[in-house]
This record gives structure tokens, sequence and C-alpha cells, in this order.
């Protein structure tokens, strides 16, 4: 499968009176850009809002964070959710580097439960969301709008303004072309057979909540009995699998730009061969768990025959512990694996960080520590959250989950816990 | 830079007062450096003065703990200290537990930095390692010198509020705290890169220790259940409507005890759940989805259990530290034992 | 969440049925449910009795 991002670098991004690339300058049409959004029934009022880097500027009620993309070629934008059922993961795809679509939700109340980004300032140095030029999007439910189906609106009108500012850069020619070509994993060229075979195992949901009916993460399916499966790295690079409604450290942005698919991608030919990944869901019953993990581990030892694999989950404990099992029965077939954990520790102990220990897991990477807390300074401005802003636009006093984009337990960001 | 004012704490010994003979010697202080302090002010060079050293005999300190150490934070005060250099004890123990208590309690007490050195195996370490720096000291007093140069250099850093470094870095024990640090690449690059070496055999340095658990003798079986007393207790949020205690939704502190006498049943309308860690929309429309007292009640009655105990335990098991999760299981388990309950099931989400 | 019990080191563990409603099962006609619930409280009830010397998983038979 051959995926070509044409990519076109934005330095700064204004209100315009036509969506348009002028240089690496990109000018909004907001007004259409918000006609766009109230389109949706569901919706009954949306508004825009842009935010730059080195702005003194907070935005709160943060959902999920996008990527500016938009297929070209009558590819189809997020099939299954926006568009029409189609494979992912080939054909060219427009990208605007340095621009994302940042979606709150008016529907939360308490600033405890306020994802936050802020744009300048000590907070800004944890996350990528400081240093992308931020079209924020708002939008408050229509009557009779209930809470899943608000939810659903607001990502689709998130995902709609992905695609249609990624089309201003539709007929320019690409700053940077990106080829991610990665044929079958049974096709391995004879100079490369002696490379080690890596798998990556990605847990897109977890069932401790289970998924509404449309809250689609898989190709618009909400995976409520999904079983673990295969699928190529380009798919879920283009569109194919998204953050559900309460993933938590996790953004849409982080899936679409996935880092470990990346660090793959990179080495792959080189010193490892990139052989597929596998999907799976953390279950919420012990006899579940071990048929996935059983499954999982099937697929990547027996399957793409890899020879090591990385694993990532996407929740706290249970998720932790599901994660856990399916590598290591991986392990006992004799693949080697690395995993991605957060320090689940809530007193900053060492002894809390891990909560499993199984024969062979001994690589473990960590994202970071979600409990520990810091200070955010008082900033000028606050985004998406302006009835709060008696007390959150001074100083605030957040855990680092609270900081969207600090903690991506895709593995996306650079905090870590060290022990001290 | 300002030279700071230090303070020392050293032992009869150490402190030249005598050897075991003097171990019962209560505190004093003398201005200045004597005695292994010597040591201190000379790896302080410019930067600091050793205003005075407290002295105190090790078993005095030992039989008398608490009082003990007080006496000492006095006596520490009114030198009004910028930094306080206890020991290094090496391997005396009774020595090393009193520098990491007088540390302890003048970090606390004073907002003092304290600093302290010791081997691996004095008792001192394991005691205070979490609350105070403790540098890592070999066995030989003859290297009094570089392992106080060592101590001291740790010391300032705290006196000056620099950032220490690691453990390794430094030369002090591992204080089993995390703290979130920025790193140069993410977490994917640091695990494509771990993978690949413990695929090439090469050695690996996990970011996470590997957890130990102890384990728990088990208690012998029930003999005749037919006259045993069951309880019924739960880490699933179980909270009687309003939640009258306060049981916190996450890193709970605080469990209930909810009585359960007379009841055949529970009545979802008079329950609530707390938890955050699962949806709890199951157990509230039936919390014997969660504390199963139809069930429990019924095999009382046809005599299957003695004695279903008329209370029932509940806190929220997410997040929970396992410092409170062990004080709150010992704390049930006492008033269960108390009650003269045979035997526990605990429903755990 | 057995294995985080073996972990620690609780002795007699019996597996329930699920995270959401350990002691039941929403899709179960009441009746159906508490019959479940019974058999898991009696298995609770078996492993109370049972010798055991390190951590023991009582699973359905």
């Amino acid at each position: 499968m051959r995926l070509t991002l044409q990519w076109s670098q934005v330095n700064a991004v204004r209100a315009g009176a036509v969506t348009r690339l002028v240089g690496q300058d990109l000018e909004v049409n907001l007004e259409e850009l918000q006609a766009l959004g109230e389109a949706d029934p569901r919706l009954q009022r949306v508004r825009l809002d842009l935010a730059h880097p080195g702005e003194s500027c907070r935005i709160g009620r943060v959902f999920d964070v996008m990527a500016p993309r938009a297929k070209l070629d009558g590819g189809e934008d997020f099939p299954g959710v926006l568009g029409a059922l189609a494979r992912a993961g080939s054909g060219r795809t427009v990208a605007l580097a340095n621009v994302a679509v940042v979606v709150t939700d008016q529907q939360l109340q308490s600033t405890g439960t306020l994802a936050l980004i802020d744009m300048a300032g000590p907070g800004a140095a944890l996350t990528e969301f400081a240093r992308t030029h931020n079209v924020v999007l708002s939008a408050w439910p229509g009557a009779g709008t209930g809470r899943s189906e608000y939810l659903a609106a607001i990502r689709l009108a998130g995902l709609k303004a992905a695609v249609y500012l990624a089309r201003a850069a539709d007929d320019r020619p690409a700053d940077r072309v990106e080829v991610l070509d990665l044929p079958a994993p049974t096709r391995v060229p004879p100079a490369a057979q002696h490379l080690p075979r890596v798998a990556y195992v990605f847990q897109i949901h977890s069932h401790q909540r289970p998924t509404g009916v449309d809250e689609g993460i898989l190709y618009g399916d909400p995976i409520r009995r999904m079983l673990p499966t295969l699928v190529h790295p380009n798919e879920v690079l283009d569109g194919a699998v998204m953050r559900g409604f309460m993933g938590r450290n996790a953004t849409t942005y982080a899936i679409q730009n996935h880092p470990i698919i990346r660090a793959l991608y990179a080495q792959h030919g080189q010193t490892l061969w990139f052989v597929g990944v596998v999907l799976t869901v953390a279950q919420a019953t012990e006899p579940e768990r071990v048929r996935s993990a059983s499954m999982a581990a099937g697929l990547v030892a027996e399957v793409l025959g890899a020879d090591g694999a990385v694993f990532t989950k996407i929740g706290g404990g249970a998720p932790h512990v599901d994660m856990a099992q399916a590598a290591a029965q991986c392990e006992a077939l004799g693949v080697k694996t690395t995993l991605i954990v957060e320090d689940m520790s809530t007193d900053g102990s060492s002894e809390g960080m891990l909560l499993f220990n199984f024969p062979g897991l001994d690589a473990l990477v960590n994202v970071g520590s979600s409990q520990e807390v810091l200070t955010l300074p008082a900033v000028a401005r606050v985004l998406g959250a302006d009835d709060l802003a008696p007390t959150i636009q001074g100083e605030v006093s957040t855990s680092y989950t609270g900081l969207c984009g600090a903690i991506e337990q895709t593995g996306a960001s650079r905090l870590v816990a060290l022990i001290q | 830079m300002q030279t700071l004012r230090v303070v020392c704490y050293l032992n009869q010994f150490f402190g030249q007062l005598g050897g075991e003979e003097k171990a019962g010697v209560g505190p004093d202080v003398v201005p200045g450096a004597v005695g292994a302090a010597r040591a201190v002010q000379q790896a302080l060079g410019d930067a600091g003065t050793v205003v005075a050293t407290v002295r105190c005999g090790d078993n005095y300190v030992a039989e008398r703990d608490a009082t003990a150490i007080a006496e000492l934070v006095s006596l520490v005060t009114a030198q009004r200290p910028d930094l306080l250099v206890a020991g290094p004890a090496f391997q005396a123990g009774r020595y090393g537990v009193a520098c990491g208590a007088l540390c302890a309690a003048v970090q606390t007490q004073l907002g003092v930095p304290a600093v302290s050195g010791m081997h691996e195996e004095n008792p001192g370490v394991d005691l205070y390692r979490r609350q105070v720096y403790i540098a890592q000291t070999g066995g030989d007093t003859a290297r009094m010198l570089d392992e106080v140069r060592r101590i001291v250099g740790l010391g300032l850093k705290l006196a000056r509020k620099e950032p220490i470094g690691s453990p390794a870095a430094e030369g002090y024990f591992a204080r089993g705290l995390t703290h979130n640090v920025l790193t140069e690449s993410n977490a994917a690059q640091r695990a494509t890169a771990m993978l690949l070496a413990k695929l090439a055999g090469a050695p690996v340095t996990s970011e996470v220790p590997l957890p130990t658990f102890a384990p728990v003798p088990a208690p012998a079986r029930v003999q005749d259940m037919r006259r045993a007393t069951i309880a019924l207790v739960t880490d699933g949020g179980l909270v009687p409507r309003g939640n009258p205690d306060g049981i916190e939704a996450l890193a709970a502190t605080r469990y209930g005890a909810y009585e359960i006498a007379g009841l055949t049943q529970l009545d979802p309308t008079q329950y609530d759940n707390v938890h955050r860690g699962y949806d709890t929309t199951y157990v509230k429309q039936d919390p014997h989805r969660l504390v199963p007292v139809d069930v429990a009640r019924e095999l009382e009655q046809a005599g299957a259990v003695g004695k279903l105990h008329e209370v029932v335990y509940s806190t929220t098991g997410v997040a929970t530290t396992l410092a409170h999760s062990q004080r709150m299981g010992r704390e049930i388990a006492a008033k269960l034992k108390a009650a003269g309950v045979n035997g526990v099931i605990l429903t755990s989400t | 969440m057995t294995p985080v019990a073996v972990m620690v080191g609780a002795n007699r563990i019996v597996p329930a049925a699920g995270i959401i409603h350990p002691m039941g099962n929403a899709e179960l006609a009441p009746a159906e449910e508490k019959a479940l619930r019974r058999r898991i409280v009696e298995r609770a009830l078996q492993a109370l009795q049972a010798d055991v010397a390190q951590p023991t998983v009582f699973k359905a038979p």
C-alpha cells in the first residue's frame, strides 16, 4: 500500500475573505466554516477562534484535536464517519503542517474535567498543540440533542473543519512530499530477509465504557465486540481510526500522525521490517480479555510472523493489564515486546508505578505520571471556556492529564516519569 | 553568593565525646565545627560556615525517640541554619536512624534543607529515604572526607534550590518518588530503540521498575461454614444515597461501614455509586450486582452460612494509593476480626 | 483483573462476571441473573473453605 502525503507548510493563520494559502499564510473564511458547522441540525451555534503559538492564551474544555487532511483524486475523507466507506491508506492526501483543529466540549461544567492547552508559558513547553496554529471550534447543542449525539456532532464538525482547511492546499505544489510505501508482510525482498520483523499492537478503545452507537472508531464502527484485527499502518495514518469520545491522554491528531507507526517506518528496511498493525480493544471481563490476548498474540506471532512488537494502550488500569496479558502471550511465543505505559501511582511512589509483573515484560517506556500536579500562570485570554474565565484565566493548578497533548499514550509526547 | 550557615549533627563518637560508653549522653551544641564536622567545613570551603555542631549519644536518641528529636530540633533552630548536614553515619544503625529522623523533622518543622549520608545497609536508609536526601556512602570511615564532599555537594544544591539530578548521577538513595521531566525524544522513539536493543540481545534499561509484592500468608480455611460469620466488602464504590461519609471518587482515603441488619435486599433508591473507574450504570440499577446481599441472606436463611455480618464495608478502588489501600485493608480487617467474622467476600471491580 | 489479584498476593480469588457488573449480568433475565450471582457467591464460599498455600484462582467448573 502506498500513501503520498503532500505537505504544505503553514506559518501564519488569519481570518480572510476567501479560504486560501497565500505563500505559507493560511487565510480562512471563518463565516463559511461556521456555516458548514451550523448546517448540522444537532448543533445550534458554532463559534470559531484562532489561537497562535506564543500568545498568552488558554484553550479550555478541549474534547479532541484533528490534523487538517483531505484526500485528492476522489478519495473519501475519514471514511465511515465523514466520507463514505472506502479503504484508507493509499493515493494522495494533502496535509497542512503547523495547523490543528481544536474541538471544545461546551457541555462540560466543572473545571475539573477541562483539558487545557496553553499557547505560551510553562504549559506550552509540554504539548505539541502550543506549536500549531489552532482553529478552535466551539459548538452548542441544538434543542433535543442528547449527550452522545452532541459529541458525535462536534466531532463531525471538527473533521469537516479539518478537511475544509486542508482543501486550501489542493491545487498547490507541495512544500514536501512524504511517501509511505509498505508492501504486504509476505513480500519481503531477499536482501531484507535478515531484518527483524516488527509489529505494532495498537489498543484503540477500552470497554470499561462501552461506546455509543454513533461513536465510530474504526472506519466508523463503534467496535463494541471487536476481536483483534489486522490493518495496514497507512490506514491508521489516513483516517481509518479515530479517538473515541472518552479516550484519556489521546487525540485523533496523534493517531493521524501516529508516532509509533512513524518511528517504525523510519527504521523500516534498515534495522527492521515493519510487518503490520494489530488493533485491539481492552476488554471488561476476564474471559474476553484472555480471548483477546490469545488472538492478538496469534496474529503477531503466527500470522505476521513478527520477531518483536511494540504495544500501547488507551485508558487506565484495566487497559494496562489487558495490554500486558497480550504482550505476555507474545513473549511466551518467543516474540520480544516493548510496552508504553504511564506511571500508575497516585502518590508519586515508584512502587505504585506498575500494576503488573509478567515474565518477559522487562522493556517498558513510560509517558509520565498523569496524577502529578503543576501550576500554570495567569493568561491574557481564555478560549472555549470564556464563562469559566474567572477560575481558569488566573493561576491554575492542574494534573498533567489535564493538559491536552502533554501525555499521549500512543507515545507522541516527550514527558517521562523519572524515579528520584 | 551568600555564605550559608550550616549546622552539623554528630553522634557521641564522631563528635569526640567518647565511644560506646558515652552513647547515653544527652544533646549539646558547640560553636563551629568539631570532630567529623571539620570535614564538612573543609568540603564547604567558602560556600558555607559550620556555625555549630549539635551532638547526642545514639542510645539517648534511640530510647527517647520523638522527645529526643524535639530537643535536637530546638538546638538546631536556635542556630538559624540554611542547611543541616547529619552524619555521615556509615553503618552505625542507631546513628543513621537518628540522622534520618532529625533531617526529616528539620525539613518539615523548620523548612530548612537537610542532607545525610550512610551505607546502604543502614536501617536509616529504608526508614527515611523517601523523605530525606541520603547520600550513599561506603563503610570505611577512613574515607570520611571523600564521602563528606559528596554529601556537602548535594546539600549545597538543596540549599540553593538548584535542580537535583538522578540518584545515579548525584549518588543518593533513590527516594522512590516519580517526577515528570521533558526529554529529547518521544516515547514512541524510545520504545522503538528499546525494542531494537532487546531484539539484538543488548541490555535494556526499563523506564519503570518491576514491582515486587511480599507474599501474604494464606489464612487457614473456614472450618464449618454453617457456623461461620461471613462479611461482604467491596472496592466498587457503593455508598448510601448522598454519600454521607464523603468517600472520594478517586484516590480514596476513606471507607464506609454500612448496616444491613434485617435487610434481605439492597434498595437501589437508597444507594449510589461514586466510583469513577468504570461505568456504574448497572450496579446503580441493582446494587446486588456489586454487593450480593440478597443471595448471601438466602444462604444464611438456608443454613449454608452461619451468619451474614451486619456491616458492609465499602470504598472506591480507582487510583487508590498502595499505602492507603493497605491501611484501609488493615483497619477493616481489624474491625471484622473484633466482630468475630470468619471469612470475607470482597467484590472488586 | 484476576492477574492483579494474583500479583498483590490475594490467596483466594474467584473470577466474577465482569468489571461493570461483577455479581450479575444485565443481559440476563432477573431470575437467571440471580442464579448467576448465587453460583459466584457459592464458589466464593467454597474457596473460603479450601486449603490454599498461595494465590489460587477458583474458576467455574
